[in-house]
């Protein structure tokens, strides 16, 4: 019964005015859209991508060893399948160059051929944590 | 939103990660990537399914065309699922933008998409033509 009634107490037309305030506020807190760019290089060029990803105002990356599933059939040896996996947090402006920049050193070093995409972020916990990982204050 | 790739991630127990491979290869895949892992479960949770998790674990990251996600799911919940010796839990992510695939996949990823525009087209320019013969059924 009590909550009917407190219920019955807002007007109609000041719940949707609240609702646009909260979300107003919900997006000026979190302007920047972040991604997760994931990018999956031969192990020997991992620093070399790592310093290349920094330039595009990523401030934080994560680097995992892992393997590529290409058959013996194409004659690979063991060393060739030998990758190494970057999860980079990245903002969305930021993608495009750094797709480009990506793409361009795939094709041109010799040994880089890797494969690159990003995944977006839906929601993620902390201001500080967001300003660090979009790199904006 | 639609996404044309969609990245498959298929958590599996060590040793059963080329299992996955044939399988996603068999819903249309190309390539993935293995990586190593450690798993954790709630004890209680175990003793409540009846089941026990190995902790080497292998997480299999596949970059698929959105258009064989379901098959690719499917095939790995048959052959990996958490009914098998894999004990494989197998999910999606969306995709929006990818780098560095093949000259040979962009090719035939054009190819598919002129292929479904002649077919749409086809499909537009029959539908009047077929309206026209009932039309003229209908006058004798």
């Amino acid at each position: 019964m009590a909550t009917k009634n407190k219920t019955s107490k807002h007007s109609p037309s000041a719940t949707p005015k609240k609702h646009a305030n909260k979300t107003a506020q919900k997006k000026s807190l979190a302007p920047y859209k972040l991604m997760l760019l994931v990018t999956v290089i031969p192990r020997s060029k991992a620093d070399f991508f790592l310093d290349l990803l920094q330039t595009f105002e990523v401030n934080m990356q994560l680097e995992l060893s892992a393997f590529g599933t290409a058959t013996k059939v194409f004659g690979l040896f063991d060393s060739d399948r030998e990758k190494q996996a970057l999860f980079s947090v990245i903002r969305e402006d930021n993608v495009p160059n750094a797709l480009s920049a990506l793409e361009e050193k795939f094709a041109t070093l010799r040994g880089g051929k890797g494969i690159a995409f990003t995944v977006p972020f839906s929601s993620m916990v902390g201001v500080l944590a967001y300003q660090f990982l979009s790199n904006k204050q | 939103m639609t996404t044309k790739y969609e990245v498959v991630f298929c958590v599996v127990n060590s040793g059963f990660s080329e299992t996955v491979m044939e399988s996603a290869r068999s819903a249309g895949a190309r390539g993935g990537t293995i990586l190593t892992a450690t798993g954790t479960a709630n004890p209680q949770s175990e003793k409540f399914f009846g089941i026990t998790v190995k902790p080497n674990k292998e997480i299999v990251m596949i970059l698929v065309d959105a258009n064989i996600k379901e098959n690719v799911l499917h095939n790995l919940y048959r052959d990996v699922g958490l009914n098998t010796a894999g004990q494989g839990i197998a999910f999606t992510l969306p995709v929006n933008d990818v780098a560095g695939l093949t000259p040979v996949e962009q090719q035939q990823e054009q190819q598919e998409q002129a292929q479904q525009e002649q077919q749409t087209t086809e499909q537009t320019q029959e539908e009047p033509r077929q309206s026209d013969d009932a039309s003229d059924t209908d006058k004798d």
